[in-house]
């Protein structure tokens, strides 16, 4: 049997990016569309083929989502500094419950790490499913092939 | 468009990423390395070659989000806009300040001005996603 392209990623194997350390970034856009980006503090793994992301100020995020559930996540290996390109689908919100209670304690650490208390507010645990996950090589890594 | 403040976050060392979207719908996010206000309605960016995806859209005149934050403060503004002008390979680009360039080596950078259409305060925060300019 003979396999084409690499192989896929699985989350778990790329843990140190959900530590937290370096921000990401999402894309989303509308049924028109226009696009939106936004930094993201952290991006929680749930399972291997699961993330869940914070949504507090998410106006526009989740507005694009309601019409189109497709969204572009790049994480940062912060040991390599190796990026990972993901693209998900919006799965469910949640509001209660565990993964909800992980997110906001993480949110009210940040918020008291850097000042924004009062201000970074978790409204929901937003989960995706990741359909697909590339990885970008660090300029540096990229000089050495 | 482009007020002298949000032009002065824009030129500075701040967090610049990208977001575009492709024929079919689908967005891609990734980081812009440098960002040149030429006038109060275009903005030349500087973009990794590595973000194959995002050139693509780029160079396909789909709309462009630019979101600049302040590594401290997290002051952001979001700039809507197209590719008015055809991507230029850094080398064939004018006036291009190296520091610039080189404030992070990437495996090769590109430049693609920009028309500005409009300007969103994305600073954390209830006024999150509010419209600056036009007013």
């Amino acid at each position: 049997m003979t396999t084409d392209g690499p192989r896929p990623l699985a989350l778990s194997e790329i843990a140190a990016c959900f530590e937290g350390l370096i921000p990401a970034e999402i894309a989303t856009a509308s049924a028109d569309g226009v696009p939106n980006v936004t930094h993201l503090s952290r991006v929680h793994m749930v399972d291997d083929e699961r993330v869940a992301l914070s949504n507090q100020f998410f106006s526009k995020t989740m507005r694009n989502l309601a019409e189109n559930p497709h969204a572009c996540v790049v994480v940062v290996d912060p040991l390599s500094y190796d990026s990972y390109r993901m693209m998900l689908v919006y799965e469910r919100t949640e509001r209660r419950g565990p993964i909800f209670e992980r997110l906001r304690r993480d949110v009210d650490a940040i918020a008291a790490l850097t000042g924004m208390a009062g201000v970074f507010k978790l409204r929901s645990a937003d989960i995706y499913r990741v359909v697909e996950v590339e990885q970008v090589l660090a300029a540096v890594h990229v000089a050495e092939q | 468009v482009i007020t002298a403040e949000t032009a002065e976050l824009v030129e500075s060392p701040c967090s610049l990423i990208v977001g575009t979207v492709d024929a079919t719908g689908l967005p891609d996010a990734s980081r812009a390395w440098g960002a040149e206000v030429i006038d109060d309605g275009h903005v030349r960016l500087l973009l990794s070659t590595q973000a194959e995806v995002t050139r693509r859209n780029v160079e396909r005149g789909g709309r462009v989000a630019v979101t600049a934050t302040h590594f401290f403060t997290f002051e952001s503004v979001q700039f809507d806009h197209y590719c008015s002008g055809a991507a230029a390979a850094i080398a064939e680009s004018d006036g291009t300040p190296l520091e610039r360039v080189m404030r992070f080596i990437t495996a090769g950078i590109y430049a693609c001005t920009m028309t500005v259409e409009a300007v969103f305060d994305q600073t954390p925060g209830r006024s999150a996603g509010a419209q600056l300019a036009p007013s």
